[in-house]
């Protein structure tokens, strides 16, 4: 194998890593809070699509804007229904997904191109070039963010906060914390980085936006939520290991004989599966907050 | 009598003594959701300088009143009164800005967080270093030692109160309520807080304070307020006062027919017969036991000891000292380290707690929302936690609703619960209620060894006296039990034989009647006895 060769498979690795690792350390300060979003593969679709619009209107800034805000919506709106309004996480959350499908079939025909549109290369995010070929401008953004997130969670007043609402809602609310509020921040921030997430695959990552696009990144990241009981560290590592794997998937597709033998669906598997088999493997004795989940009643 | 505040504290006017209060409400009516009317048009006025107590039986409204003052409950009448005029409390926030902070009777602690970031919650912006500073500043000056670095599901019930109380004198409060914040304290802690109680007053601070114990009530308050089925039944000076009217006021002047003397529970005093001594076998046997804390430190150091048919065997000494770890390791709820446990003869070490149950153990747990009751189940559903499998409650996979409410029905008449309805959720019950309901089902297990962990706690004086009785028949029909309990006066009328536990080990079992009140104090503290 040559270098060139490696290169470009450890830049597939780090290009997939990007949307798992900013969807999921967003999910684990939503969680952290208590509140548990199942929507996050919609808003990676939603947003996909809202950025290519940002990006046709004003450039690839404000493409990945837009999917922020797109985030950033939906999650204030999905806050809103849950911490406000104690309903329930599980249906908000999967109205958000079916939301999703078909806004954004809906929107693919109305641009024109029923089911995949390619975004014009002008506004796509530049990439940084370097010697060893280009890489997407997120990729440093995701690398960050999780040491950041794990400073904020574990370090700082607002962190404990918010750990204390996800774990005893009663417990914060009497010390004077204001519980809804703090869970509707929480998710919506979560979901603003699951929405630049999704603005990244359409605008920096693939370059196109199909209903497909999301793929099932949303639930791989719940997963990576999971294995990492809520530590965005190790969020960051699940992002890792999906990225290596969809780069090994890549690696044995191009094998010679490879193809004619084995269907590619099943190889573009493997990265879902392997990451499922790991995130499941390492689990050992993680905990939740406790309230996650449960809408805080008062009486 | 109300004393006057504090020299330092500037008076307006001087004159008008009666006008000055802190805090009054009026006329609070409180309905909860599902219809049970809490408080009825309560009245009360709270003046500065003053700790105010507040008594009542279980479900009386104590706690939901001090909710509502506190701001974690909105009143559905009745308003609330400050010198600056009417206010209105929509959380706890509220409140706490004008300055009146409630300890919790079911403590709102964060459970994966240490006490001092339990502290720092609720105090926005803070540097951890002073904080600790103050903290222990604060524990010198109360006596209320715990662990600021561990976080507090490792601590012990006793622990976790103190840090509660910490919690709150942390910030300053003008107006401090305390729902029973000594029922898991020992004598010497309670003390250290009167202490500080009396201090507060001192600086024209106001306090509000819960208890069951009217010894305490008598000791630390300067007036009393007694509420009976949400309504205020009457108000005394505490100095005119005497044990007697308070409980006649707690319970009506017309006492039901049926219901036990309150006096007899006052003063501890048990009618029973001389102490049998140990018959035949030992039912539960511990050799040389030692089970790790949470944090990992050996909390039970090489413990022995034998429990006998028809004995009480108590286990005084400050929370904290390995008698959580004890109680969970027997009832199989921990691991153990070394050592065993035998159960009428079998070795039953590391064994789940299902099995040991249908040998015939039953547990009342200290922490009544950990192990004892599942909060958000209906009070017929907890009745028969850990008897599901029963073949009076099972039929085929199926559960018998008809006798399983039966059974309910049953505990509820029997052990005075108040509740709403058999399926009303446990959540709902006030908290000397839930301690009721799981005292009754535990009891009623027709068990041969006891393992009853604070079992009066929060229980009022009628229902604690119930159940101290109930001890005593299930001990005279020849069951073993192992008494765990701050409460020392408890432990030393109940037990035949007293254990005093200090770090993991006995400093000695001796008989209650050999016992004077220094070699209590020297046992407690850790020095050993001359006997084993
Ligand atoms: N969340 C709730 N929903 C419905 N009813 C409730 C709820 N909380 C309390 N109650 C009822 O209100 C009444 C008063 O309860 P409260 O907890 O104020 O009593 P308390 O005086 O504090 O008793 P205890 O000494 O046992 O703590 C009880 O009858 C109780 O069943
Ligand atoms: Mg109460």
């Amino acid at each position: 194998m040559s270098w060139a060769y490696f290169w470009s498979l450890f830049s597939i690795s780090l290009h997939a890593m990007v949307p798992i690792t900013l969807t999921a350390v967003g999910e684990v300060i939503g969680e952290s809070a208590g509140l548990f979003n199942i929507g996050l593969e919609g808003i990676l679709l939603l947003s996909a699509f809202t950025g290519t619009l940002g990006a046709r209107a004003g450039g690839p800034i404000l493409g990945l804007l837009m999917g922020l805000v797109t985030g950033l919506g939906i999650g204030l709106v999905f806050g809103v229904i849950c911490a406000y309004w104690k309903g329930s996480q599980m249906i908000a959350g999967v109205g958000i997904n079916l939301f999703a499908l078909g806004f954004v079939a809906f929107g693919l025909q109305v641009l024109g191109s029923p089911g995949f549109y390619t975004v014009p290369r002008d506004v796509q995010l530049a990439p940084i070039r370097t010697s060893v070929g280009s890489f997407s401008p997120l990729i440093p953004v995701a690398l960050l963010l999780p040491f950041l997130i794990h400073w904020f969670l574990n370090h700082t007043g607002v962190g404990l906060r918010i750990k204390a609402v996800g774990e005893n809602p009663e417990a914060a609310d009497v010390a004077g914390i204001p519980v809804e509020l703090t869970q509707l921040l929480s998710t919506a921030v979560g979901a603003a980085l699951a929405g630049l997430a999704g603005a990244y695959m359409s605008v920096s990552w693939l370059g196109s936006v199909t209903k497909e696009i999301s793929a099932g990144r949303g639930f791989i990241a719940l997963a990576t939520v999971v294995f990492s009981g809520l530590r965005p560290l190790l969020a960051l590592a699940g992002g890792l290991i999906f990225g290596f794997f969809e780069s090994l998937a890549t690696w044995i597709q191009s094998l010679p004989g490879v193809k004619e033998a084995v269907p590619w669906q099943f190889i573009s598997m493997i990265p879902y599966v392997a990451t499922l088999l790991v995130v499941a493997g390492v689990i050992g004795r993680v905990r939740f907050p406790k309230a996650l989940g449960v809408p805080y009643r008062r009486e | 009598m109300t004393q006057g505040p504090g020299a330092s504290r500037p008076r307006p006017f001087p004159h008008k003594r009666v006008a000055e209060f802190l805090l009054r409400a009026e006329g609070l009516t409180k309905v909860y959701p599902d219809g049970t009317v809490a408080l009825s048009g309560v009245d009360l006025t709270v003046r500065p300088g003053e700790v105010l107590g507040l008594l009542g039986e279980n479900g009386a409204g104590k706690t939901t009143l001090t909710k509502i003052l506190s701001g974690l409950l909105p009143p559905t009448a009745g308003r609330i009164l400050t010198p600056r005029g009417p206010v209105r409390f929509h959380s706890p926030k509220d409140a706490l800005r004008i300055g009146i902070g409630m300890v919790h009777q079911h403590f709102a602690l964060v459970d994966t967080f240490t006490a001092l970031e339990n502290v720092a919650l609720g105090l926005g912006r803070v540097n951890f270093s002073l904080l600790r500073k103050k903290l222990e500043r604060l524990v010198a000056e109360t006596g209320l030692r715990v662990p600021l670095d561990v976080p507090v599901e490792n601590l012990a019930v006793g622990e976790r109160q103190r840090v509660e109380i910490l919690k709150v004198l942390a910030r300053d409060v003008k107006l401090l309520i305390l729902d029973e914040p000594t029922s898991v304290l020992t004598p010497v802690e309670t003390a250290e807080l009167f202490k500080f109680l009396r201090n507060l007053r001192e600086q024209g601070k106001a306090v509000v304070f819960i208890t069951h114990k009217l010894k305490e009530a008598l000791a630390v308050t300067d007036r009393i307020v007694v509420l009976r089925r949400g309504k205020v039944a009457g108000e005394v000076s505490t100095k005119e006062t005497t044990a007697k009217e308070l409980a006649r006021l707690m319970i009506g002047v017309e006492v039901e027919p049926g219901r036990r003397p309150v006096e007899l529970s006052l003063e501890a005093e048990f009618s029973r017969a001389a102490a049998p001594g140990p018959k035949g076998e030992p039912i539960l046997m511990v050799k040389d036991l030692q089970v790790r804390s949470d944090t990992g430190e050996l909390a039970v150091r090489g413990l022995s000891f034998e429990l006998y048919p028809g004995e009480i065997l108590g286990i005084a000494g400050v929370e904290g000292n390995g008698q959580t770890e004890l109680v969970e390791a027997i009832c199989g709820l921990r691991r153990v380290e070394a050592g065993e446990v035998e159960l009428l003869g079998r070795k039953v070490t590391g064994r789940p707690p299902t099995e040991l149950y249908r040998l015939g153990l039953a547990h009342i747990p200290e922490d009544r929302w950990k192990y004892g009751l599942i909060l958000s189940f209906t009070v017929t559903e907890n009745s028969i936690l850990g008897l599901q499998r029963e073949r009076d409650f099972q039929a085929a996979g199926f559960l018998r609703a008809r006798a399983i409410r039966g059974h309910a029905a049953r505990l509820v008449r029997e052990f005075g619960i108040q509740t709403a309805g058999l399926s009303a959720p446990a959540k709902s019950l006030s908290g000397g209620n839930q301690q009721k309901l799981i005292a009754g089902r535990e009891l009623s297990k027709d068990p041969k060894v006891i393992i009853a962990a604070q079992p009066t706690r929060g229980l009022d004086i009628g229902a604690a006296q119930f159940i101290r009785e109930l001890l005593f028949r299930l001990r005279e029909e020849g069951r073993a039990i192992l008494l765990v309990s701050a409460d020392l006066d408890e432990v030393l009328a109940l037990s035949d034989r007293v254990a005093f536990m200090y770090e993991g080990t006995f400093t000695g079992i001796v008989r209650p009647a050999e016992l004077t009140a220094e070699a209590v104090g020297l046992l407690m503290g850790g020095v050993k006895a001359g006997k084993g």
